[in-house]
């Protein structure tokens, strides 16, 4: 089980099921998310993440086109899932909120064009300069 | 003039001064700040800000010690600004907020004991393990 939450506790969440994948993207949206740098999210079947807790959502149409639904704890404002109406079987969720983030290690940078120049992009990992394939194709 | 703001645009700001300093932080808190990475900060004058807009406080005491106050949009969760208690002269923003981040080079990396294994840490910065020391 893997379990987390945000800042003040009064978020929760357990997802039973091992990430899909686990990415870094440096994509405009995520820097203004991530204090300036790449987000690290874990990509999680929809139907394995249970959540408790009030959530706010800041809802956005994406570079990718994908109408998103980013949600976050009104009391800390620290930022937990995000979600794409285009595909509803995934989840993601921020590595910062995981009760343990060493679990979250990175398989690949996406969005890459848009990283700043200081940024310190693993060269052994792959990179896409923008959004990458689809993940969890086959449960669509 | 350094000029920045949310992204849904209800928070902006100005800054009439350059950053004293830019640093990553890998503080568990700040982890859960920046999804996972290290915050990246860049501190100026308090008196060389002008902030308009509806901000709200998430007050918490840092591991430091001192009494922080971790400021953000209410509509769009993006944090903007942290304040301690104990140094009323400096307010630190969030990088990822700045209208242009391409002004922004990290020299200093600081809780590096709290980054996860995989954390990619550029080694041309100065590195703290913990706090460093103030800076103004």
């Amino acid at each position: 089980m893997i379990e987390g939450g945000c800042l003040c506790g009064a978020v929760r969440y357990k997802a039973n099921a091992e990430p899909l994948v686990v990415r870094a993207c440096w994509c405009r949206l995520c820097q203004y998310i991530a204090a300036g740098n790449a987000t690290i999210n874990l990509a999680f079947p929809s139907e394995a993440v249970t959540i408790t807790g009030e959530l706010s959502d800041y809802e956005s149409m994406a570079e990718s086109g994908r109408h998103m639904h980013r949600r976050f704890c009104p009391a800390c404002g620290v930022h937990l899932f995000s979600e794409a109406e285009e595909r509803p079987h995934l989840i993601i969720i921020r590595a910062g909120t995981l009760d343990d983030p060493s679990i979250a290690v990175p398989s690949g940078n996406i969005w890459t064009s848009k990283a700043p120049e200081w940024a310190c992009i693993d060269p052994h990992l792959p990179q896409f300069e923008g959004q990458p394939p689809p993940v969890g194709t086959s449960q669509k | 003039m350094i000029a920045g703001g949310c992204l849904c645009g209800a928070v902006r700001y100005e800054a009439n001064a350059e950053p004293l300093t830019m640093r990553a932080c890998w503080c568990r808190f700040c982890q859960h700040i920046a999804a996972g990475n290290a915050a990246i900060g860049l501190a100026f004058p308090r008196k060389a800000m002008t902030i308009t807009g509806e901000l709200r406080d998430y007050a918490t005491v840092a591991d430091s010690g001192s009494h922080m106050h971790r400021r953000f949009c209410p509509s769009c969760g993006v944090h903007l600004f942290s304040e301690a208690e104990e140094r009323l002269h400096l307010i630190f923003v969030r990088a990822g907020t700045l209208d242009d981040p391409s002004i922004v080079r990290p020299s200093v990396v600081i809780w590096t004991a709290q980054a996860p294994k995989w954390a990619k840490i550029d080694p041309d910065c100065v590195r703290f393990e913990g706090q460093p020391p103030p800076i103004a």
